[in-house]
């Protein structure tokens, strides 16, 4: 009979699920996202994803022919990768960009640890997190609607709903347009709709479990909740947090990454509670609006714990059995530590009593010393990176810009870089009023005083009127040239326009006293009046922007 | 508090080629049934009979000791040898041959039925221990030496009719068929065994049943409870069917008498119901002929002993070639190597498995750590870990993941879409432990 021969262990039967059919199911459940992505973007997002996920298959296959292993295109996990990978990034992207992150996604993170389901980072995403590196790469937004053509990309940049999140407000976008995805963002990422579509269907197919998106969508909604900005209701903000930025992509298919997600339930909720955590706390404080990449790959890296603290209650044992175990445990050891007299001096072995102790820790002094030293020096390395990123000083300095401000131009509530550069000019900022408007701008230049160079901070509204002059840096000697310096003397400038003269017509008379100060401080008003009056906001157009 | 096991599998059950055909006798009966002297190998009956002896049905041919139940003729005829002979579970085992003489004969000297009034603990003892009652279920312990230790000691009494093997629907079957015997059977047993519940559960894939149960017993109310589960496997598992019913779980080394409860399947209440009012000896059983290779899948009454080739023949042989053959269910059945092998008392199916269906075809795949084993596990344990570390030869990392709790569901290497054959991993898991951490 035949059965004899072939039969193996039980069970004789099996699930018809592949680990193949799983992945094909994870790239049926991103096409409608992608499909809006299309609609939003244009054409450009086909381009960038066949780019994509054609050279992760390239690579893929390329590596393990090179290193004489088996083909696993089959698999469909480097199509996937591909698919995430594209997802993830601007519509703007070069076209150099997902060719990079495939490469890096694919060989390094990917292979190199092993292949499907040994890589211990969500490939797709450390492949963008790499590209996110280039901040002017992957930091202008597109508008949606806006085609983005195929060639010759502008860097252009649309607010997306990240950034005015970021800034504490609600974005300007209605809650239809977020779900839908009538938004600026990653191609992958804007329709919230589409996503939870394909969630929905990978967690009705049983490719992945409720437990890690609802962990994680469920945390990001109570604490955005209870975090909401005074201004703001919370529900809103909460209803914003979540539909806009990579969350629904990152908790339905980037955290659920099989391979780089703990395998047993309690440590999938545990996953989830802390990629949420994470996110906002990244989204919060951290000088990027989106957390939820980072969020991910630092959870990613946390799995191997998740794993342990999540293991199942043996069947058969009391709820908290294992802690009352612990606890016996922990009492036992206890119990057997004893005080002992100490014997001074020698004694019959000729050892003092911890001699041997005492030998294992000199055998372990060096490498320890080598390991102190090395946390000191990493430590103050971090320390002097912190001194330059604090936060503290950030903040100090955005209250400094803000007196200034108000010195020279008191109407105005806000300001920001201008997109534009002038010969002469330090920076010029544009400043807004309370209702957001453009009202003027502050220009910083510099002028030649008595004892050295003057900087100084003035403000012009549209009229072409200086509307205040405020001394932001010199060297001039107390008590003489800074007569020239005190508010009543600035004063005099304000309302001032058109060419400023040292003497003669339109002339602000000299300071007695500190006549070269007033001259320079004169001069500087004058070079940043003829600045302003010059501006071509045609020209020169040139976006900096520092989100990423 | 609705309990519930956690884990288990939804495989395509199959059972709708088969449920709906009533349990019909052997049409052509076997010239020679094969009868073990032992049902699952270990511990044989002494034999009552030599070889020329006449036998008729019904009458004791080998007597048990200690643990073992007694053998009985399934068939009338003579004697023809007493020798090894092909069992189902692979190897050769002692057996009686008995030529059948056609005419089905019932044994004069069998014990007179009993009023229901009259059953009383002792009485019952015996008369199961006569009938040569096992565990029609997966085990095969003598039923009456089971009842005798729960007596007294119990306080639920689970009757298994949850049949959770897919293609087998023996028991949806005795249910449909002998719904009155079995309810009154078991309400007897709950009030010798003196329990404070009976519970017959039975799966939510067998509705009809679970009708005319209840119809009958909103006519003649009964101590038994009826509780239907969503059909799941393994929840015919006793492990798995003790949680469900009471919510304890039946920790390593411990029986269900240890949390108070008795599990017993019905097939064999209805075996003790027939021993107890008709005064049978267990000589027949009912068994589900299935799998895709069956021209006309059925569920057949079938002498004990007869050779598994006869139920074949009895529907309508093969239509395609199979690709395994079974006794049990394909999830914990075992691959027949030969069909000359009888029919034995725990023998609840036929199954033979097309290639399609056995799905062994593809081959192994790297483990993209899913997690489904782990969600699968009704044991709780954490089948990729122990696999990863039997593989990789890390014995130190077994003694935390306990493969030892296993109880061979199976259900890890079904949910598997590598199709890692992780139950026998496992298995090799704790035989490393078994032996100290040395493979």
């Amino acid at each position: 009979m035949e059965s004899t021969r072939s039969f193996r262990l039980p069970p004789q039967v099996g699930q018809p699920t592949t680990t193949a059919s799983m992945m094909s199911d994870v790239l049926v459940a991103l096409l409608p996202a992608l499909a809006m992505g299309v609609f939003f973007f244009g054409p450009r997002v086909l381009v960038l994803t066949a780019l994509s996920v054609g050279s992760c298959m390239l690579f893929e296959r390329l590596y393990r022919r090179l290193t004489g292993q088996s083909d696993t295109l089959r698999d469909l996990s480097a199509c996937v990768t591909g698919l995430l990978l594209a997802m993830t990034l601007p519509p703007t992207a070069a076209y150099w960009a997902p060719v990079l992150g495939a490469a890096f996604a694919i060989v390094v993170v990917k292979q190199l640890y092993g292949g499907l389901g040994k890589n211990f980072m969500n490939p797709a995403l450390a492949g963008r997190m790499l590209l996110a590196t280039f901040p002017a790469l992957m930091t202008s937004w597109s508008d949606p609607l806006d085609w983005v053509p195929l060639w010759g990309v502008d860097a252009v940049s649309a607010a997306t709903p990240m950034s005015f999140l970021h800034g504490d407000a609600l974005p300007p976008h209605t809650m239809g347009q977020l779900l839908l995805g009538h938004q600026g963002g990653c191609l992958g990422e804007v329709s919230a709709f589409m996503l939870l579509l394909g969630g929905l269907y990978l967690m009705l197919r049983r490719v992945i479990s409720f437990r890690i998106p609802a962990a994680y969508l469920g945390t990001v909604a109570l604490l955005t909740l209870i975090s909401a900005p005074p201004e703001v209701s919370p529900p809103a903000w909460m209803a914003a947090q979540l539909l806009s930025g990579g969350l629904m992509l990152g908790a339905f298919f980037l955290a659920t990454d099989p391979a780089t997600s703990p395998v047993t339930p309690r440590g999938q909720l545990l996953f989830g509670v802390g990629c949420g955590l994470l996110t906002v706390l990244l989204r919060y404080y951290s000088s990027y609006p989106e957390g939820v990449g980072w969020a991910i790959l630092t959870m990613n890296c946390c799995v191997w714990l998740l794993d342990r603290a999540g293991m199942p209650r043996r069947f058969g044992a009391a709820p908290l059995s294992v802690l009352r175990e612990y606890r016996a445990q922990a009492k036992a050891s206890l119990a057997e530590i004893k005080f002992i007299k100490p014997q001074l001096g020698s004694s019959h072995d000729g050892r003092a009593p911890g001699e041997a102790h005492l030998d294992q820790i000199r055998a372990m002094a060096r490498p320890a010393l080598c390991l102190t030293a090395f946390v000191v020096v990493t430590a103050l390395a971090i320390q002097g990176v912190h001194q330059y990123t604090e936060l503290s000083t950030a903040q100090a300095e955005t209250q400094g810009h803000q007196d200034l401000l108000s010195q020279v131009m008191p109407q105005a509530v806000s300001r920001s870089e201008a997109p534009y550069r002038a010969p002469g000019a330090l920076d010029i900022q544009m400043a807004f009023s309370e209702t957001n408007e453009l009202i003027g701008y502050c220009v910083e230049v510099q002028s030649q005083g008595f004892r050295g160079v003057i900087t100084l901070d003035v403000g012009v509204d549209l009229n072409g009127q200086v509307t205040g002059v405020a001394v932001v840096d010199h060297q001039e000697t107390a008590g003489v040239g800074t007569e020239a310096m005190t508010p009543a003397a600035l004063q005099r400038y304000v309302g001032r326009s058109g060419s400023l003269q040292t003497s003669g017509a339109n002339a602000v008379d000299a300071v007695a006293g500190a006549t070269a100060t007033s001259h320079a401080i004169t001069v500087g008003v004058d070079r940043a009046l003829a600045i302003v009056a010059n501006l071509d906001t045609e020209d020169l157009v040139e976006y900096l922007d520092g989100e990423v | 508090v609705r309990n519930f096991f956690f884990g288990g599998i939804h495989p395509a059950f199959h059972k709708e080629h088969t449920q709906r055909k009533s349990i019909a006798p052997l049409e052509l009966m076997p010239e020679q049934v094969v009868i073990p002297l032992s049902t699952d190998g270990a511990d044989m009956a002494l034999p009552a009979v030599r070889p020329g002896d006449r036998v008729q049905v019904g009458q004791p041919i080998a007597l048990g000791q200690g643990l073992t139940d007694s053998v009985h003729a399934s068939v009338s005829g003579r004697v023809v040898a007493i020798e090894a002979r092909p069992h189902p579970w692979g190897g050769r085992v002692p057996a009686i041959v008995i030529q059948n003489d056609g005419q089905n004969t019932p044994w004069p000297h069998r014990p007179a039925p009993l009023e229901a009034k009259q059953v009383e603990l002792e009485l019952l003892l015996g008369r199961v221990r006569e009938a040569g009652i096992t565990d029609m279920g997966d085990g095969a312990d003598a039923t009456a030496e089971t009842l005798r230790q729960a007596a007294g000691k119990i306080d639920t009494l689970i009757v298994n009719a949850a049949e959770c093997e897919p293609y087998i629907t023996a028991d949806h079957r005795l249910l449909l068929e002998h719904g009155d015997e079995i309810l009154r059977c078991s309400g007897i047993l709950a009030r010798c065994l003196k329990v404070e519940q009976a519970v017959l559960v039975t799966a939510g894939d067998k509705l009809n049943a679970v009708e005319s149960l209840e119809r009958l017993l909103s006519r003649r109310p009964s101590k038994v409870q009826l509780r239907t589960v969503r059909a799941r496997y393994p929840l015919g598992a006793e492990k798995q069917i003790v949680q469900t019913v009471t919510g304890r779980e039946i920790p390593l080394g411990k029986t269900a008498l240890d949390v108070k409860c008795l599990v017993v399947n019905v097939a064999t209440v209805y075996a003790i119901y027939q021993c107890l009012f008709e005064g049978l000896a267990l000589t027949h059983r009912a068994v589900t002929v299935a799998g895709g290779a069956v021209a006309h899948p059925r569920n057949l009454w079938v002498p004990i002993g007869t050779p598994l080739r006869y139920l074949l023949e009895a529907t309508g042989g093969l239509k395609e070639q199979p690709r395994l053959i079974l006794t049990g269910g394909p999830m914990m059945g075992t691959p027949l190597k030969d069909l000359e092998a009888p029919v034995v008392k725990n023998t609840n199916a036929l199954i033979c498995l097309t290639g399609e269906e056995n799905r062994q075809t593809t081959e192994e795949s790297t483990c993209i750590r899913c997690g489904k084993c782990v969600t699968a596990c009704p044991m709780h344990l954490i089948p990729v870990f122990i696999s990863r570390a039997v593989r990789q030869n890390e014995p130190h990392r077994l003694p935390a993941l306990h493969p030892e709790d296993c109880m061979e569901c199976g259900c890890c290497s079904y949910s598997c879409p590598a199709r890692i054959p992780l139950l026998e991993l496992v298995r090799q898991g704790r035989e490393i432990l078994a032996k100290g951490g040395q493979r």
